[in-house]
């Protein structure tokens, strides 16, 4: 019975961090940029959302709103700060500090503006409960589950059957052969932040809806995201959001045996694990 | 006149953790994010071992302490080093929350969020170090010894063979030599600098508590470094006693306190930002 529960809600994280593991792995797969700022734009998105839901704006209105924000601010770090990098010939460790440069940024201006401490959105519908089957569910669980799905299969189908898709995995596939063929990479990158930054908004108010907002909460979902994408095989969106279901479910069934201060640990030796005996993930790309 | 001290010694310990990530991000070219961890579980554990019910004196527990802090390093380098860069990057963020946790919640080892109160004063070989100023002499002892090693190391072959590597690991390869073990003995050296810090932090202040070792503090490290300038001695060297400053000169400003260290952290990023953009070699430095 609680085992149950515990795996119900391990499907709830497990789909809310899968859409965090795609959006990053949209961004690494692509640029091969190690893109840690990401968890700041995760955690914005909620507290975006909270204050248009403060000033009396509805929910779905504040979501669309703090969607297009995150987008924004996504291409302007692309642009701004990864692309002009690119143009000095930066190392891979240069751009890694600047993005973990960016991430302190975003994180603490949203500490200094809203002080560190838990807030919760004012929506009474958000905790109603409701039973499916033999566990019980509130709304924000259900809807999590939803869009998260909804999210993935969007992903796969803008990947597979866009343009705009095609020409992104094929800057991925090759960059230097897809700047000869005019698909302009370096649009391309800002493209997919844009993309990736909207899509990890979504996760990042749904997530906070059921739990609260706190100003450092992004980096240990974006940890465990990582590690799902590595362990699903770089560049696999299928193995990235299914190894994110998995690892969560793991994590939460762990509670069975071990408090919960501790699943970081559980999710580390996941990846240690993946490291010794498949560093190349379940669901290698093709 | 003891401020000053403090400060003195305060920046010691920090220029012993900068050599220690200078070894590691500016000369093999390694992110790494887990410097405070290691810095932790120094501290930690020759607060551990004074403390205990048999108390072992400050040197022996500052060699256990740096020698544990070798052999984290080395456990945690190894697997993923062996596979790609960016495996580190998730390990050393991994290492690093996973050793929040463990300062944290680990009540009965390490006190929780609380703290660790009452560690005792170092001693050398029975001479009691009690004052500041003592202690400062301490520091810039270790110091002194720190830099000197540095500098002997990036003298040596071994030396060359870490810069090599981070200009161009292919080539050192094919040149026949074992790039792994390099990386994993820089990581191994960097964790006896970290370590030692760590007990001589834990011993100055007498207190510990998980805030002094988490991601944050491993932010700062990394400014430190990147402000001071990698790859050199004087960088590792200048980036401590800047940044260690800037708190201070925040107090002159008028920040409420309760958005004070959010407003410090902000700082630290953007300096991030602004030395990568505009200048990677940091004050004095060389390009990174």
């Amino acid at each position: 019975m609680l085992a149950l529960q515990l795996l119900a809600t391990g499907l709830v994280t497990g789909c809310a961090l899968g859409v965090v593991a795609i959006s990053f792995s949209l961004v690494y797969a692509t640029t091969k940029i190690f893109h840690v700022a990401h968890a700041g734009i995760y955690t914005l998105g909620g507290y975006l959302a909270w204050s248009l839901v403060m000033s009396g704006i509805p929910m779905p209105v504040a979501v669309v709103i703090s969607v297009g924000a995150c987008a924004a601010l996504g291409a302007l770090i692309q642009s701004q700060l990864y692309a002009r990098l690119e143009r000095r010939r930066a190392t891979h460790l240069v751009v890694l500090i600047a993005s973990l440069g960016a991430l302190a940024v975003i994180q603490n201006i949203i500490a200094a503006v809203y002080t560190p401490n838990i807030l919760q959105f004012p929506l009474q519908w958000s905790s109603r409960m409701v039973s499916v089957g033999v566990v019980r569910m509130n709304y924000t669980q259900l809807l999590t589950i939803v869009i998260s799905l909804i999210a993935y299969v969007g992903t796969m189908l803008f990947a597979h059957r866009t343009i705009l898709g095609k020409r992104i995995r094929a800057v991925a596939s090759n960059p230097m052969l897809a700047d000869i063929t005019r698909l302009q990479p370096q649009t391309v990158y800002v493209y997919v932040i844009a993309i990736a930054s909207a899509l990890v908004c979504l996760p990042g108010i749904l997530v906070p809806l059921d739990l609260g907002l706190q100003p450092y909460n992004g980096v240990t979902p974006l940890l465990t995201a990582t590690i799902a994408m590595i362990a699903g095989g770089v560049g696999s969106i299928t193995g990235a959001f299914v190894l994110s279901v998995g690892i969560a479910v793991v994590q939460n069934l762990s509670l069975l045996v071990m408090p919960g201060e501790w699943s970081i640990g559980v999710t580390f030796f996941i990846f240690v694990i993946f490291m010794l005996f498949r560093p190349t993930g379940l669901f290698t790309a093709r | 006149m003891d401020f000053l001290f403090s400060y003195i010694v305060l920046a010691e310990i920090y220029v012993l953790l900068g050599l220690s990530t200078n070894l590691l991000v500016g000369i093999v070219g390694i992110f790494s994010v887990s410097q405070a961890a290691v810095f932790g579980v120094g501290a930690y554990l020759v607060a551990h071992f004074t403390m205990a019910t048999d108390p072992l004196s400050f040197i022996p527990s500052m060699v256990i302490a740096a020698v544990c802090c070798v052999a984290l390093n080395i456990l945690v380098t190894l697997p993923s080093l062996r596979v790609s860069g960016d495996y580190f990057v998730v390990t050393s963020f991994g290492i690093q929350l996973l050793a929040t946790a463990v300062f944290t919640n680990w009540t009965a080892g390490t006190g929780g969020a609380n703290g660790l109160p009452g560690i005792p004063p170092p001693d050398l070989f029975g001479l009691p170090i009690e004052t500041t100023p003592q202690y400062a002499w301490l520091c810039t002892g270790a110091v002194v010894l720190g830099c000197l090693g540095f500098f002997l190391i990036m003298r040596a072959p071994f030396g060359r063979l870490l810069r090599a590597i981070r200009e161009d690991e292919t080539a050192v390869a094919a040149a026949g030599k074992n790039v792994l073990r390099a990386k994993v003995s820089a990581a191994a050296l960097a964790g006896a600098f970290a370590g030692t810090a760590g007990g001589l932090y834990a011993a100055f202040l007498s207190f510990i508590d998980p805030s002094s070792f988490d991601l944050d503090a491993s932010i700062l490290l990394l400014t430190m470094v990147v402000v001071g300038g990698a790859r050199t001695l004087a960088g590792s060297i200048i980036g401590p006693f800047l940044l260690l400053a800037l708190p201070q000169l925040l107090t002159l400003v008028d920040i409420p306190t309760t958005i004070a260290a959010a407003a410090r952290q902000l700082i630290y990023g953007l300096l991030l930002i602004m030395f990568m953009l505009f200048r990677p070699q940091g004050l004095a430095g060389e390009r990174l």
